[in-house]
Order: structure tokens, then C-alpha cells, then sequence
């Protein structure tokens, strides 16, 4: 029971954050069908710069951590203008390859700038533990689900109460159009790029505390939070977050239940399984064939 | 200051790299013949790269004292370092580039097991003497090869084991310890080591749990520890994932005995650990102490060399930087009294060292081909971190 | 010859390279020829990659994971004292089959969600390894293998290098006969157009399946020479990365070219090579690298370098149009294609209804009806890509309902698309070849450019009037000969039924024409004809029977001169015929300068211009209709005007200032709103949200009763705000656009089609709104097919043919100008008639 308690916390929180992270990947594909394959080491960006701002700047969190996500959200323009928009102007697919190989550049420069020590991001609430059936959690652990939900919520409303909200939203629905509606649509794209790495970065924050900072702390939420992305369908924001619970659940239940050794290859024996029973993702919607 | 000398390293290495890659188009091994060439092969970059630092810091250290005081064989010793990457395949085929195109003489390395264990067939076949600063897979050494050409100056797993052992039974009288091991082969290894031990001593574990270094959390694996009823810990891990241990016994709220291999010393423990870190007692080979002299000399020197060391904090992990200082001292030793640069003759100089002044001790007779490693149980001595400084336990 | 010989030079240079690899290996030693090794073996998976990526289109980033189980294979086989002999080729058996295993999910997929797929593989397999102690070892990996015998000979490190080498050269020579074969056309095929490609007979999923297995199989291969090379294996040498590293070398080496892997191979082996003195600094260098090749070398390595050797042309002799006529008539033939009661839905929208239809052989059947009647769908569904809901298709007696589209292929049912589908890398020539075979792969090596089937292609593209060059890239044709390609490659397939979707679309006059005379000939051969058009003339012209459908329904069967005829399809395509004059009310009164203009406005696709000198004004207050056929260059225009196409020759002047650099986001804040064609709703947005986007440049400055003053010339819209976009008739969805449109409040207005697919009543309404909008003083560039509908509300005319403006006048002048009938309808014949057939 203690057992199933604990797994549930974990993946809960576990979940929210790939959901978080996934749900970058979903703005950036339904606006330009492309995504950031560095979306993990971003992660790792807003963890590292919220970690420099307060430990080495002395900032107060309240500056430190939108600062950090502004960071953040400033190298995801970066990565499309350097590394995706080139590419896809020559209607390449290079841009994966682009993408993998800025997220390596990006966490090797970390590695030497930050230093190659694994630090903590203190956080006021991982000090004390609340316990309950046998088991303790930490305030940080609630506050990472209801952030991530409060997020994804906020976003929702952004998109569909704001003008620039609804903008991206057309640029999804029907590109042309909103050209000519007076949307610029690269700086749409832009845009979706940096709401995807704030996103990013701002998870990095939210789960740092939990783990420690260190330049390849992210590249395995990368890479989960894409699955999980796959999973939703992509297209869906609700489905994406849906998929991100999911697979945190399964993961932690794997994890306690059969042991840490096996989590990799169930998981993702799991997502193959699913993404054969459903090829357009557990929430997608099967796109209609055009001839 | 360090972004300057940062760059300044960059151009250098960069312009290295192109000599170098000339080299292998023109396939022209380049043998430079007035220096000694020695091999670095460690994890220079990723979660391992303190460590691979401070060996590093210590091979610089030995090194440049060599070198002024006129090399070895009247030729100075020059360090070619290869980033293995915690990668056993990458480390072996930089292993066979050293040897095979740059020409070490003898090579020190393995900051892993597992990358150890890929490259030791290779030495033997290459017949060319590896020196261990860190890895302690107790197979390393002891690897059944007839001509070994494997030596180590660090700690041993089956040694560390039966020390920390001993130390939870004589200090907390422990009867079902549990064990919380990291899922990779130095974990394998020292799983090895502890059923051993507690065979010895006809105890029984409370449980072996495996984990994953990225792992959020350890608490189902604990939780099953203390569901089956156990009295004590041993942890076998990295400092990240170590600390990830101590958070979740911190929020089961499980106060318990526990003894550690030497992972948590290897950078901030207390830092990622919090306070409840200082529980945790480790094992050590060597600690600047305060009012060691040898010590605060060899520290007075780390901070000459690298500017950026301001505290003793900084020169974590110390066991790393002083076995590679020994390693590098003994080696010289060897190659001076081999009298060349060819691997069996260093071999056999090896175990012809008879008296050789280290940073952990003074070494008298430290190899012989039964025993390969310099440094033994007696050498161990358990730590603990206090306000951020690795203490010796009193 | 040329050919001939550009590609024997090719499987010389392949020689002289394995030859050379051989000799530096003799020549160097130790450490170099190690990397030597590494590089052969790369080499060997990045071809496997190149089938799949380059070849056939498909992502991997599983390909470690090929490699992994090969090496594993291998090396738990040499443990157990099997011969490395045996021991290979059971490694790369072990990894294809695991290959076709997972092709089954990943073939269905593509993009993301194909890579997803791979990875997930890539982490099972690393994994596996780990946890699999009692055969893998575990993180400690294996070690000790044997080296390879043959007889008592047990091979050096060097005699492996050889043999990887030697094995390297053999699959680039693999590949080069591949890709050269029938199964390498159809991979290109699959890769360029999957859609065209399963109409011609190919199965996609066996074709791709194939190119799974190739290129897991040659990984494992790669694996089964690593092991005894690196004499150590261990998962970490096959970590997830490794995986992008290879698919980054057949990126950088070239995709799709024959030496490209090795290229690849070079730099991905050696670079880290190069860079190793960097030591901790060296990813750093390799990341900041790999940015900076792919943005250098786009098309790769060696595919930079082959754009500047000269294309290959060869000396083809065409066969005969009599060998032509004689083969396609030749062929044995269905009796007849049935069609009963056909219907699909697609959510819930009936696109086709109770459509029955007999389609003999030797007979031209046209369909027509209006946009979105459901034509094409009914091709669709007779050629296998739509399953229908109801109704049945039956081909001499077999029912072809819900069979895929390589199924109908096969049964002799060929065709072409509204939208050309080529297969854009193929050459001309290929493209008609790749029909020949209806869908059989053949031999796996065999040449498929033989000279018969060149000749037959030739002939074939010559018989329909392609006159071009038959060794040019199809994806740079012109419009007119990408047509003609496409019904030659669809003749290729000897069909017994042909279905044509517009082919007249674009066209000039002269080709429609022969178009039409071609088009007779085929049916006169005994193919069944079946034709979807716009262009009356051509299909009243050779039409045997017309079938007229309109909302997904069948409306009238007959031959052509009853369906002209005919009340009911007069009035599905012109309302009851008494669309309402809407004069002014008061007469205009504006100034001469212009708000908008062009002048000499030039602007195409590609080589041949389709709009050429293009001088337009509009004046304040003025309603302009540009007027001219389907395909005469209007949407064209309008994109060209509003910014949506770029660049542009001459000069488009707004307001006094030039603005044809423009984007249409900064048109749109300077007053230039364009309504597209097919209204371009933003489907899940609510109507008020749509309509509050069209002021998305001046939000700012909006008022909230706006929208309510402007709802009150839009009535129809003021139920339905808050529904869904999407939901909305296509009416409805005409007038949400115009209302956007007017939103941004426009010095100028464009709209593009505003009457097409809707019903007459709506048309009438809608045109009533229009004349409102002019009366108010609203200045409006209208574009409109119905030529006399949109000269009714206008002031001044354009009439555009060819992409030139042939004539122009006032609105009243040019309506009763005999020369408009013309020029805008081809011919002289009743305008009456042509109207209502249009």
C-alpha cells in the first residue's frame, strides 16, 4: 500500500513534468511541423540559469526564475532561426539532425561554463516532508503537478482569450489564412519556439529542486517528454498532457514494482505496442488521407 | 580570467587536433621521441568529469615536479589525455590510439569499471602496463592474465566491502543490513563483495535493490528494505544518485545506519544530500586534513597550479587527486629503474619498487604479481562530510 | 551511351576505391587501419540507412539497435564456438528479421511518430542488453571471441579490415544496382509520392517492409564485423546517440547517392579522430560541426558534388506510335467497370450519394458538376484510396469496393490527379517506366532501364505529346508537360480503364485541343475513359456520356448535347439563370489615382511565367472584376498582389507606394486584404473569433460594437457566433469571410471566387451583398468565373487569358462584347450555353 502510495506521488509528478515538456513539443509541431529535439537540454538551461541567478548572482527567486525562463524561451528563437528555419526553407528534414546536435553543443558548453559538478537548486519547499500512509512527500512534489496543470490550463486560456493566443492558434488551423489575416507567421513560429523552451525551462525549474543540476540532467526528459508528445497525438494539447500522465504512472509503477532495471524496456516496449494499436497517437486524430 | 584560459586551451587543443589529424591521413604515426608519453584514459566529460578532473590535477601535480627535477630516462614525462566518455567501447579503442599511434609508454586510467574491464585484455595483448587511479572492481586487478600488466593505486571493492562491513557491525552491532546499489557493474561488483562479507560473518541481507542513477527517486526500493526488516544500509553509488538516496530516506522519514563506498565524496555531497548527508560514513584512501603537512603542501601546490581552487571544498574528490599523484610517482619510479620505455621491462620494474615517498603513504615494496594493487585495507580510513568538508570519523 | 557509361564509371570508381581502402590498409597498420575498419563498417550500415532514408523515404533512429543485435548475434555465436562464417550471416539474418518485426507498426507511420517508433526500439535493445546478464554479460559486455578461420588459417586484425572493406565496396556496388531496379523504383516511388506509387501496383507496405529488413540486415552485418574487430562488446557501445551519428552520415554523405555512405562513414569515423586531441572539449567542437555541415552541404557531400557534374542525356529511339497503338490496344481488356449506388460520409457529410455508373470499354464517360460535387471522390473510391459506405464497384464481375489501391492498380485501373503527382527526383522517362510493370518489383539487381523499356517509355511520353527531354528531373517541369508525363505513365500500366481528374487544368487552348484528340485516340484503342473536367468544350467535344453530379448526388445521365440540355444542370451551375443585374444606385464617383495598381506584373512557378505584364488599376470606390478561364492566371494575380507569392517582376503600387516586396502581414496593415478562394475559415475558432481576427492588425484601435454593426449586413451570421467555424455551410462560411475581410477595414478589398461550390440561392444573396458593399463606397478587386454574375456588380472589367490581359472595358460594355465570348470561353459559340455548362 506504502508502495503504491509512493509510485502514485512519483508519478504523478513525473507525469506532469513530461507532460509539461510535451506539451512543448506539441506548439511547435502543430504550428510549423517541426519540433526541437534540444527540448531536454533546454531543461537542463532553466535549471543551470535559475541555479547561477540565485546561488552565484544572489537574485531573488521572484526575478531569478522568470529571468530563467525568459533565458530560456530566448535560446528556443535562437534554435529555430539558427537551426530549423534554414533548413526548412530548403524543405529539408536536416533540421532533426540540427536540433540533436544543438542540444549537444548546448550541454557541453554548460559542462564548461557551469562546471561538471552536479549542484542543488534549493527550494523552501524540499526542507520538510509532509507524511502520511507510511510515507513522506515534499511540498515541491504537490506544487510540480498542480504548476504543471495550472500551466497548461493558463495556456489554454491564453490561446483562446488572447489576440496573440488566437493568432498562433489560426497559424495552426490554416496557415494562409492567417497571413492574410495580418498574422506574421515566422514570427509565429518564433514564437511557438520560445513558448516551447520556456516551457521547457520552466519544468527544469520545477523538478530541479527534486534532483540536481547538472548539464546532462535533461536529456532523458527530452526524450520521454517526446514519447509522451507521440503518444498524445501531437496535435492535441489535452491528449498530450493526458499521455504525460500516463506514462509518468506507468513509469513509477514499473519502476516499483518490477524493479528500475526493467522500466526502459517496458516503457517503451509500451509505447511501440500503443503506437501500433493507435499509429496517430492514443489522443490523436487520424489525419484525413488527401489524393 | 577563466574564459581567457579557457579559449587559450581551446586554440591549443584545436590546433593539436589538426597536427593530429594530419597525422592520420598521412598514416604516419608520430612518434616524438624526446618526451615519455604517458596515456590518460578517463571520463573527462559528463557526470564523471570531477573526478576525471582531479585525477587530472593530480597526474599535472606529479608530473610537473617530475619534469623539474629532469624527467624520467632524461627526457620529460608528456600527458596525452583521451575522454573515454563513461564509455568502455570509447575507452578502449582510445586506449588502442595511444598505444598503437601515439606510443605511450605505459597508460593510467579507468575511472569506471566497466571501461577498466574493456581495456585490461587490450593491455595485456598490448603488453603495456595500465595503472588504475580510481576504478575498484576487484577484477580488474585480479584478471587471471598470466603476464599482468594491470596495476592500481586506489581502493579495491572486495577490501572496501569487508571494511565497511566490520565498520557497521562493530559500531551499530547491525544484524540485517540492506543493500542500495547503483544498476551498473561496479554495483554488480561490490554486490559481490558485501554477500561475501556477510557470508564471512553467517549474516543475513535484508534485500538487494538495484536503482538507475537518473532515477527521481529510490523510495520503493528502500520501502521494500524496511518491509523486509532492515537494521542498517550499505550504499554503492555516485554522488548524485547517493544524494538521491539520502533525500528519500529523508522523506520516509527512516533514520537508519549506513555505510557507504567512497561515492559521495566525489563533489558536493552535502550540498545535493542535505544535512541528513552527514549520517552517511564513507570510505577513503586519502583527506587534506588541516595541520597535515604534506597535506597542505600538496594544497598550496594544487592552488599555484590551478587558480581557480580557493578552498579545500574545491579539491574534492581528494582520493582521486592523490592516487593519480601516487600513481604517476610510482610509475615514474618504475620507468626510471625499467631504464626504457618497453612495457614488460616497466612491468618488471614495477615490482622492483622498493621504497617511494607518496601522498597517502610512504609505499614500500607496493607490487608483487600476486597482489597488484598498492593500496590495501589498512590504508582505508572512514569519512564523513561536515558543513561541506570531507572529516575523518573520529 | 552516356548513361551507359557515367554508370559503369561509377562501378569503376567503386572498384578503385575498395582497391585503394585495400592497399592503405596493406600500407598502414596498427591504430590507422583499425579506424579503417570502423570506417568499412559504417559504411556498410549507412548503405542499409541509405536504402531506407535516402532510397525509400523513412526515418530511422533504431539503427543501433540493428547493429547491437548483429554484434550480439555474432558474438555470443563465436563464444559458443560457432564459425564466424556462420556466425555473420546469422547475425544479419537475426537483425532482418527483427527489422521486418518492426516494420510492421513503423511502415504505417511517418515523420515523428516513425522516429518515436525506432528509438523506443533503439532504447529496448540497449537495454535488453543490459539486463540480459546470462547472454549479453551485462554492463561488462563479452570479450574473448575467437578470431575468424578459414580452413586453419585463423585471419590477422588486418585480414579483417580487408574483408570489411571488400564488403564495404560490395554494398556500395549493391546499392548502385538497387537503386537502378525495378524494387528501387518503387522505393524512390514511395519516397517522392505514395500515393502515385500505390496507384501504379506497388504495395507500400512490402516495398517499405523491404527496405526495413535491407537496411536492418546490413546493420547487423555491421555489428557482426564489429565484434571481432573491437574484440569487446558492451551496450554502452551502443548508446542512442550512435544511432543519429548514422543517420547524420548519410545526411552529410549525401542521401540517395551511391558513394554517399562512404562519405559519410569518412567524416563520422574520422572527425572524432581528428578532434580527440581535444579531449572534454570535443563534443562541444562536434555539435558546433555537424550544425555547421548540414548548413553548408545541404544536399550532402557527394550531392554537392555531383550537381556539378553534367547530367547524363541519352539517344533514346521512341517506339513508334503504331507499336504504341498496337500494345495499348493489344492488352486484354475488363468488359466494363460497374458502379451501384456508391456513397461515402466522411464525419457525418454525405460526399457522394447513390451514384450508379457503367463505364465501357472504348468510350469516353465524363463527370461533371460543380466544385465539390464529389468528383474526385468517386475516383478515389474506384481507385482504392476511399473505402466506400455504400454501394459497390465491380470490375468483370469482382467487386474492387474497399480493395487498397495497388489491388485496383493491378486489376488494369490507372489514373491521374488534379494536383500533379510525379515522382518529383525520377527522371522523365523513369517516371513512365516506373508504370510499366504494374506493380511487379522484378529482379532485385536487374536493370530496369533497358533499352525496350526505354524505348516503350519513350514512345509512350512521345504518343502524348511530351516533346521535352526525356533524361529531365520530372519535379522541374513545366505545368503543361508534368500532365502529359502523368497520362503517359499511367498508360505505361497498360490499363483497361484510365480515370483522368482535370488533366485539362492549366492548359492553353492548343494543348486542351490536343489533349481532346489524344484522349479520343486512347478510348478509340478500347480503354474505358473516364473524365473529371472543368473545360466543357473538351469534354462536350469527346465525351461519349456525361454523368452530372452535384452535392455528392447524381443529377443527370446523357450524352453530351441532352446534358447541355438539361434544366436541372443548367440550374446546379447557374442558380434558376436570372441572377439579378445589381446597377448602382447612384453613379460612382472617384479620382484618377488609382488605390491599387500593377504595372507589368510578371509571376510564375518554376520556368514558364503564368501571369507576363499584368497592368491593372483599381480606383477608390470602384468595384473591379478580373474575369478570364479556369487556370488563365486570376488566383495567380491575387496572390501575387496580396504577398502570398514571391518574388514578383514589375511593380505593384498601393496607395502611391510600391509594395511588391512585401509580405501579406505588412499588406494587411497598409490596408490590402485579400478573401482567398475556398473562404480558408480557421475551422475550430467561433465565428466571432474568426471574425474578430480579420482585425488582427488594429486590434487596438476596435470598438466593441463593431462586430454587431457589421453583423447587421450579415444576418445569416448572427445565430450562429459562438458555433464552431468549421460547422458552418459553405454560405455561411463565404459570408464569415468577407466579414473578416472587412474587418481590417480595407483601402482595398480582393476577393477570390466568393461564388464557388455554393448553391444558386446563396449566390444570389451573396452577390446582393456585394452590390451593398459598393454602393457604400467599399473599393473591391472581384475575381469571379462566372463571368456575367461578376460583371453585373461591376464597374470596370479586366479579362485576363494566358496569363495576359486581353482586353478591358466598362462593366456594361464588356458584358455585351462579342469578343469577351471569345476570349473567355474559347470559340465562338452560343454564350448562352457555354455559361450554363461552365
Amino acid at each position: 500500500m506504502t508502495l503504491l502510495i509512493a509510485a502514485l506521488v512519483t508519478g504523478i509528478g513525473l507525469g506532469s513534468m513530461y507532460g509539461l515538456i510535451a506539451l512543448g513539443f506539441q506548439i511547435t509541431y502543430s504550428v510549423s511541423q517541426t519540433v526541437n529535439f534540444a527540448q531536454g537540454s533546454v531543461v537542463m538551461l532553466g535549471a543551470v540559469l535559475g541555479y547561477v541567478f540565485i546561488e552565484r548572482l544572489g537574485l531573488n527567486w521572484l526575478i531569478a526564475y522568470p529571468l530563467a525562463i525568459l533565458c530560456c524561451g530566448g535560446f528556443g528563437m535562437i534554435v529555430e532561426i539558427l537551426l530549423v528555419r534554414p533548413f526548412v526553407e530548403r524543405n529539408s528534414e536536416a533540421w532533426l539532425m540540427a536540433t540533436v546536435a544543438g542540444g549537444i553543443f548546448l550541454d557541453n558548453a554548460v559542462l564548461f561554463t557551469f562546471g561538471n559538478e552536479p549542484r542543488t537548486l534549493a527550494s523552501s519547499l524540499t526542507q520538510s516532508t509532509w507524511q502520511f500512509a507510511g510515507t513522506g512527500i515534499y511540498p515541491q512534489q504537490i506544487l510540480v503537478p498542480i504548476a504543471a496543470v495550472g500551466v497548461a490550463l493558463a495556456l489554454h486560456f491564453l490561446f483562446r482569450k488572447t489576440l496573440q493566443g488566437r493568432a498562433l492558434l489560426a497559424v495552426v488551423q490554416n496557415v494562409q489564412a492567417a497571413r492574410l489575416m495580418g498574422i506574421n507567421t515566422t514570427a509565429m513560429v518564433s514564437g511557438s519556439f520560445a513558448l516551447s523552451a520556456m516551457l521547457a525551462g520552466g519544468a527544469g525549474l520545477l523538478i530541479a529542486p527534486l534532483l540536481s543540476v547538472h548539464s546532462d540532467m535533461g536529456t532523458l526528459f527530452g526524450l520521454k517528454a517526446f514519447a509522451v508528445a507521440i503518444l498524445g497525438g501531437m496535435t492535441s494539447a489535452s491528449g498530450v498532457m493526458l499521455a504525460g500522465f500516463l506514462f509518468g504512472l506507468v513509469e513509477a509503477l514499473v519502476t516499483s514494482y518490477l524493479g528500475s532495471s526493467s522500466t526502459y524496456i517496458v516503457v517503451f516496449a509500451l509505447v511501440i505496442l500503443a503506437l501500433t494499436w493507435k499509429p496517430d497517437g492514443l489522443f490523436g486524430r487520424p489525419a484525413v488521407k488527401k489524393v | 580570467m577563466q574564459t581567457s584560459r579557457f579559449l587559450s586551451q581551446v586554440t591549443r587543443r584545436a590546433l593539436m587536433s589538426g597536427v593530429v589529424g594530419l597525422a592520420v591521413a598521412t598514416s604516419l604515426p608520430a612518434f616524438a621521441a624526446d618526451t615519455v608519453k604517458i596515456g590518460l584514459v578517463a571520463a573527462l566529460s559528463g557526470q564523471s568529469a570531477k573526478s576525471g578532473q582531479a585525477i587530472t590535477r593530480g597526474l599535472t601535480i606529479a608530473i610537473d615536479e617530475i619534469n623539474a627535477k629532469g624527467g624520467v630516462l632524461g627526457k620529460p614525462i608528456e600527458l596525452v589525455s583521451r575522454d573515454d566518455e563513461s564509455n568502455p567501447g570509447k575507452g578502449l579503442v582510445a586506449a588502442r590510439e595511444l598505444v598503437q599511434r601515439e606510443g605511450v609508454a605505459a597508460m593510467i586510467g579507468g575511472l569506471d569499471t566497466p571501461v577498466s574491464f574493456a581495456i585490461v585484455p587490450f593491455a595485456n595483448q598490448a603488453k603495456v602496463p595500465f595503472v588504475g587511479p580510481w576504478a575498484a572492481g576487484t577484477g580488474i586487478t585480479k584478471n587471471g592474465a598470466e603476464e599482468n600488466y594491470i596495476f592500481r593505486v586506489s581502493a579495491v571493492d572486495e577490501y572496501v566491502d569487508e571494511a565497511i562491513t566490520e565498520y557497521l557491525v562493530a559500531n551499530h552491532a547491525v544484524k540485517k543490513p540492506g543493500m542500495i546499489l547503483i544498476n551498473n557493474p561496479w554495483g554488480e561488483s561490490n554486490e559481490k563483495g558485501l554477500t561475501k562479507a556477510l557470508e564471512k560473518r553467517g549474516m543475513e541481507t535484508a534485500g538487494i535493490e538495484k536503482f538507475e542513477s537518473n532515477d527521481v527517486d529510490v523510495v520503493p526500493q528502500l520501502t521494500r528494505l524496511k518491509e523486509n526488516g532492515a537494521d542498517s544500509l550499505f550504499v554503492v553509488a555516485n554522488v548524485a544518485p547517493t544524494a538521491q538516496v539520502i533525500k528519500s530516506l529523508d522523506r520516509m522519514g527512516w533514520d537508519v545506519p549506513l555505510a557507504s563506498h567512497w561515492g559521495p565524496s566525489g563533489g558536493r555531497f552535502t550540498e545535493l544530500a542535505g544535512k541528513s548527508g552527514e549520517k552517511l560514513h564513507f570510505i577513503q584512501t586519502y583527506l587534506f586534513v588541516e595541520g597535515d603537512a604534506k597535506g597542505e603542501a600538496m594544497f598550496a601546490r594544487l592552488q599555484e597550479a590551478f587558480p581557480e581552487i580557493k578552498t579545500m571544498a574545491d579539491v574534492t574528490p581528494a582520493t582521486g587527486i592523490a592516487n593519480s599523484y601516487d600513481a604517476m610517482i610510482l610509475l615514474a619510479a618504475a620507468i626510471e629503474k625499467a631504464g626504457s620505455t618497453d612495457g614488460p621491462a616497466i612491468r618488471q620494474a614495477m615490482y622492483e619498487i622498493e621504497n617511494i615517498e607518496g601522498l597517502i603513504k610512504t609505499y614500500t615494496d607496493p607490487f608483487s604479481p600476486e597482489d597488484q594493487d598498492a593500496i590495501g585495507p589498512e590504508d582505508y580510513l572512514f569519512a564523513h562530510f561536515v558543513e561541506g568538508q570531507i572529516i575523518p570519523v573520529k | 551511351m552516356q548513361y551507359l557509361i557515367s554508370r559503369t564509371g561509377l562501378d569503376l570508381l567503386i572498384l578503385a576505391l575498395t582497391v585503394g581502402g585495400l592497399v592503405l590498409t596493406f600500407a598502414s597498420g596498427g591504430y590507422i587501419q583499425f579506424v579503417m575498419g570502423l570506417v568499412a563498417l559504417t559504411t556498410v550500415l549507412c548503405v542499409g540507412l541509405n536504402v531506407l532514408y535516402g532510397l525509400t523515404g523513412l526515418v530511422s533512429l533504431g539503427q543501433v539497435g540493428f547493429f547491437a543485435i548483429g554484434a550480439y548475434a555474432t558474438g555470443v555465436l563465436l563464444l559458443n564456438d560457432v564459425s564466424f562464417w556462420i556466425a555473420l550471416p546469422a547475425a544479419a539474418v537475426a537483425a532482418g528479421i527483427t527489422g521486418c518485426l518492426l516494420a510492421i507498426p513503423a511502415v504505417r507511420m511517418a515523420g515523428p511518430f516513425l522516429a518515436m517508433v525506432t528509438i523506443a526500439f533503439a532504447f529496448i535493445v540497449e537495454h535488453g542488453a543490459v539486463e540480459w546478464r546470462a547472454v549479453t554479460g551485462g554492463q561488462n559486455g563479452l570479450t574473448g571471441f575467437q578470431m575468424p578461420m578459414i580452413g586453419g588459417y585463423t585471419l590477422s586484425e588486418t585480414d579483417l579490415v580487408l574483408f570489411s572493406i571488400c564488403l564495404a565496396g560490395l554494398s556500395l556496388y549493391l546499392y548502385r544496382r538497387l537503386s537502378d531496379s525495378g524494387w528501387g523504383m518503387a522505393m524512390t516511388g514511395m519516397r517522392d509520392a505514395e500515393t502515385a506509387a500505390s496507384s501504379l501496383g506497388y504495395r507500400p507496405f512490402v516495398v517499405k517492409s523491404t527496405a526495413f529488413a535491407i537496411a536492418a540486415a546490413m546493420a547487423g552485418v555491421a555489428g557482426g564485423l564489429f565484434t571481432p574487430l573491437m574484440m569487446f562488446i558492451a551496450p554502452s557501445n551502443f548508446p542512442f546517440s550512435q544511432s543519429i551519428l548514422f543517420l547524420f552520415a548519410v545526411l552529410i554523405g549525401g542521401a540517395g547517392s551511391v558513394l554517399g555512405p562512404l562519405a559519410g562513414a569518412l567524416v563520422t569515423v574520422l572527425l572524432p579522430e581528428f578532434l580527440s586531441g581535444l579531449a572534454e572539449y570535443r563534443l562541444l567542437f562536434f555539435g558546433g560541426l555537424l550544425v555547421g555541415v548540414l548548413l553548408i552541404a545541404p544536399r550532402g557531400l557527394v550531392g554537392s558534388i555531383a550537381a556539378f557534374l553534367p547530367r547524363p542525356s541519352r539517344a533514346i529511339k521512341p517506339s513508334p506510335a503504331t507499336d504504341i497503338e498496337a500494345l495499348l490496344a493489344g492488352y486484354p481488356k475488363p468488359d466494363k467497370l460497374e458502379i451501384q449506388g456508391l456513397g461515402i460520409s466522411f464525419g457525418g457529410v454525405r460526399a457522394v450519394d447513390g451514384v450508379s455508373l457503367s463505364l465501357p470499354s472504348g468510350a469516353v464517360t465524363s463527370i461533371i458538376g460543380p466544385n465539390g460535387a464529389g468528383k474526385t471522390t468517386i475516383l478515389n473510391m474506384i481507385s482504392g484510396f476511399y473505402k466506400p459506405t455504400d454501394g459497390d464497384i465491380t470490375l468483370s464481375g469482382k467487386s474492387l469496393a474497399g480493395l487498397p489501391a495497388f489491388e485496383a492498380a493491378r486489376s488494369g485501373i490507372a489514373r491521374t490527379y488534379q494536383t500533379t503527382k510525379l515522382f518529383e527526383n525520377m527522371s522523365v522517362v523513369a517516371n513512365v517506366i516506373s508504370g510499366l510493370s504494374r506493380g511487379r518489383l522484378g529482379q532485385p539487381l536487374g536493370q530496369i532501364e533497358s533499352p525496350e523499356n526505354l524505348e516503350l517509355a519513350a514512345g509512350l511520353l512521345r504518343y502524348c505529346g511530351y516533346l521535352g527531354d526525356l533524361d529531365k528531373r520530372a519535379g522541374d517541369l513545366p505545368h503543361v508537360d508534368r500532365r502529359l508525363v502523368e497520362i503517359a505513365r499511367a498508360l505505361a500500366m497498360k490499363p483497361g480503364i484510365l480515370l483522368l481528374d482535370e488533366p485539362a487544368a492549366g492548359l492553353m487552348r492548343a494543348d486542351k485541343d490536343q489533349l481532346a484528340v489524344i484522349l479520343r485516340k486512347i478510348a478509340d484503342l478500347g480503354l474505358a475513359v473516364v473524365l473529371v473536367e472543368h473545360d466543357m468544350e473538351l469534354v462536350m467535344g469527346i465525351s461519349d456520356r456525361i454523368q452530372a453530379v452535384d452535392a455528392g448526388k447524381p443529377i443527370a445521365f446523357g450524352t453530351p448535347s441532352e446534358i447541355q440540355e438539361n434544366e436541372i444542370v443548367i440550374a446546379a451551375y447557374l442558380g434558376d439563370g436570372s441572377a439579378p443585374a445589381l446597377p448602382r444606385k447612384d453613379l460612382l464617383e472617384t479620382v484618377e489615382t488609382p488605390v491599387l495598381s500593377t504595372l507589368k506584373l510578371t509571376a510564375g512557378y518554376g520556368a514558364a511565367p503564368v501571369l507576363k505584364d499584368v497592368t491593372l488599376k483599381v480606383r477608390p470606390g470602384e468595384m473591379v472584376a478580373l474575369l478570364g478561364a479556369n487556370g488563365a492566371g486570376k488566383s495567380t494575380f491575387l496572390s501575387a498582389v496580396s504577398g502570398l507569392h514571391r518574388p514578383v517582376d514589375g511593380s505593384i503600387i498601393l496607395k502611391d507606394e510600391p509594395v511588391h516586396a512585401l509580405a501579406p502581414h505588412d499588406l494587411v496593415a497598409r490596408g490590402l486584404v485579400l478573401v482567398p478562394e475556398g473562404r480558408q475559415v480557421f475551422p475550430e475558432l467561433t465565428v466571432l473569433e474568426n471574425i474578430e481576427l480579420g482585425a488582427y492588425k488594429r486590434q487596438r484601435d476596435m470598438s466593441g460594437d463593431e462586430v454587431e454593426a457589421l453583423l447587421e449586413r450579415f444576418p445569416r451570421l448572427k445565430d450562429r457566433l459562438h458555433s464552431r467555424a468549421g460547422l458552418l455551410s459553405g454560405g455561411e462560411q463565404q459570408m464569415m469571410a468577407i466579414a473578416r475581410g472587412l474587418m481590417a477595414r480595407p483601402s482595398v478589398l480582393l476577393l477570390d471566387e466568393p461564388s464557388l461550390g455554393l448553391a444558386p440561392a446563396m449566390i444570389n444573396e451573396l452577390y446582393a451583398i456585394l452590390g451593398e458593399l459598393r454602393d457604400e463606397g467599399t473599393t473591391i478587386l472581384l475575381v469571379d468565373q462566372m463571368a456575367s454574375l461578376a460583371l453585373s456588380v461591376a464597374d470596370y472589367g479586366y479579362v485576363l487569358e494566358q496569363g495576359r490581359i486581353v482586353m478591358e472595358g466598362p462593366a456594361n460594355d464588356l458584358i455585351s462584347d462579342e469578343r469577351l465570348t471569345a476570349a473567355y470561353l474559347g470559340g465562338g459559340e452560343d454564350v448562352s450555353m457555354q455559361e450554363a455548362a461552365r
